[in-house]
């Protein structure tokens, strides 16, 4: 395991937060297959995407990423050719994703214990297109009321039978999500000790703590690589974008157009 | 053409199967499931101008990209590079074959 990875720049109202990308899948399928998180995206892996995107904050002090062990060698070589540092930290993730977040901030324990981590943001690598005012957004409404994290309401719901009723607000809830970084680690400890298994971060932090959890706008574009469909979508949402998602924070602004090089005067 | 496979969600077979990915370039060009062989695949009518774009994309972000490497790495990015050059026309005959002849 590499050493904990930090840069020296805090946030804005000097939050340190650490992110975890979730990228070992689902390790109860049995089967050895390639993860999807690590299929080539318009010039990068997939779980580099929102690793970069996220990274532009200077809130970001710590960057855990868990991936299967199956995977790791692979990951160490795409992390060293497509990720700046500061290094990330690699774990190897457990059977669910609760286990997988449990091991990661396991390897963030020490960090949270010395008080150099406010904020732990937990985000799915299979969510590339994530930016990072989405980021910026959900620690920004943890390090302020606890938990955050990002929903899209879902209103074209309907029954699919006569005498069901839809629940009046139905929301789908996305990642990034984002808690409060000694809080969070104490649930998951608590949770272990209960053998307690939680379906995501939201449920383990509602079980142990009386933390509120804010539920922010998500965003449209930020989809989850499931289907095949999408990796054709999320090919077109980063060309629409022209393949910049930093919200303006970037220093090396896209200049997608040889017509803006012109301009500059630069050659390719 | 580079052919990658992966677990996704298919819709026909109602569970995660293996996938057979084809990449032009950067570019997604297909994607079929290895069980049924439901195929999604772009038309040529669209494939052609994302591919322009994202070769533009390509071509200006290279300096860039060259750069961060042989910062990362001078010597082997100093020790690889005449072979890349080299490589580099070969390379975009086979995306264009595999563009025009589908």
């Amino acid at each position: 395991m590499s050493s904990p990875a930090t840069s020296a720049a805090f946030g804005p109202d000097g939050v340190r937060a650490a992110l975890v990308v979730l990228a070992a899948g689902d390790g109860r399928r049995a089967e050895h297959h390639t993860n999807k998180v690590l299929l080539p995206l318009a010039g990068r892996r997939v779980f580099t995407w929102s690793i970069r995107w996220a990274r532009l904050l200077p809130e970001i002090t710590h960057t855990v990423l868990v991936v299967r062990d199956e995977d790791r060698d692979v990951v160490q070589e795409v992390l060293a050719r497509e990720v700046e540092p500061p290094a990330v930290q690699v774990v190897t993730g457990g059977d669910t994703r609760h286990e997988s977040e449990l091991e990661a901030l396991t390897a963030l324990a020490p960090g949270i214990d010395a008080g150099e981590i406010d904020v732990v943001v937990i985000h799915d690598a299979a969510r590339p297109l994530a930016h990072t005012g989405l980021f910026a957004d959900v620690i920004a409404a943890a390090a302020e009321h606890g938990g955050a994290i990002p929903v899209r309401h879902q209103r074209h719901l309907t029954a699919s039978r006569d005498d069901d009723r839809p629940p009046p607000s139905v929301v789908a809830v996305q990642t990034p999500q984002a808690f409060l970084a000694r809080p969070l680690l104490d649930a998951y400890v608590r949770a272990k000790e209960d053998e307690f298994v939680g379906t995501d971060t939201a449920s383990c932090i509602e079980r142990y703590t009386d933390l509120p959890v804010w539920c922010i706008p998500g965003d449209a574009g930020n989809i989850k690589i499931t289907f095949p469909e999408d990796l054709f979508l999320a090919e077109r949402l980063l060309a629409k974008a022209h393949w910049d998602l930093s919200d303006g924070t970037s220093p090396h602004r896209e200049r997608p157009h040889l017509r803006d090089l012109r301009h500059t005067g630069e050659h390719p | 053409m580079t052919i990658e496979h992966a677990q996704l969600y298919c819709e026909t077979c109602e569970t995660v199967t293996n996938h057979e990915l084809h990449y032009a370039g950067r570019l997604l060009e297909s994607v079929q499931c290895s069980v049924c062989q439901t195929q999604f695949e772009l038309s040529q009518r669209a494939l052609l101008p994302a591919y322009v774009k994202d070769l533009e994309g390509r071509i200006v972000s290279k300096p860039r990209r060259m750069l961060h490497r042989a910062a990362r790495d001078p010597l082997a990015f100093a020790r690889q590079l005449p072979g890349a050059i080299l490589r580099q026309p070969r390379k975009f005959v086979r995306e264009f074959w595999s563009l025009i002849r589908r």
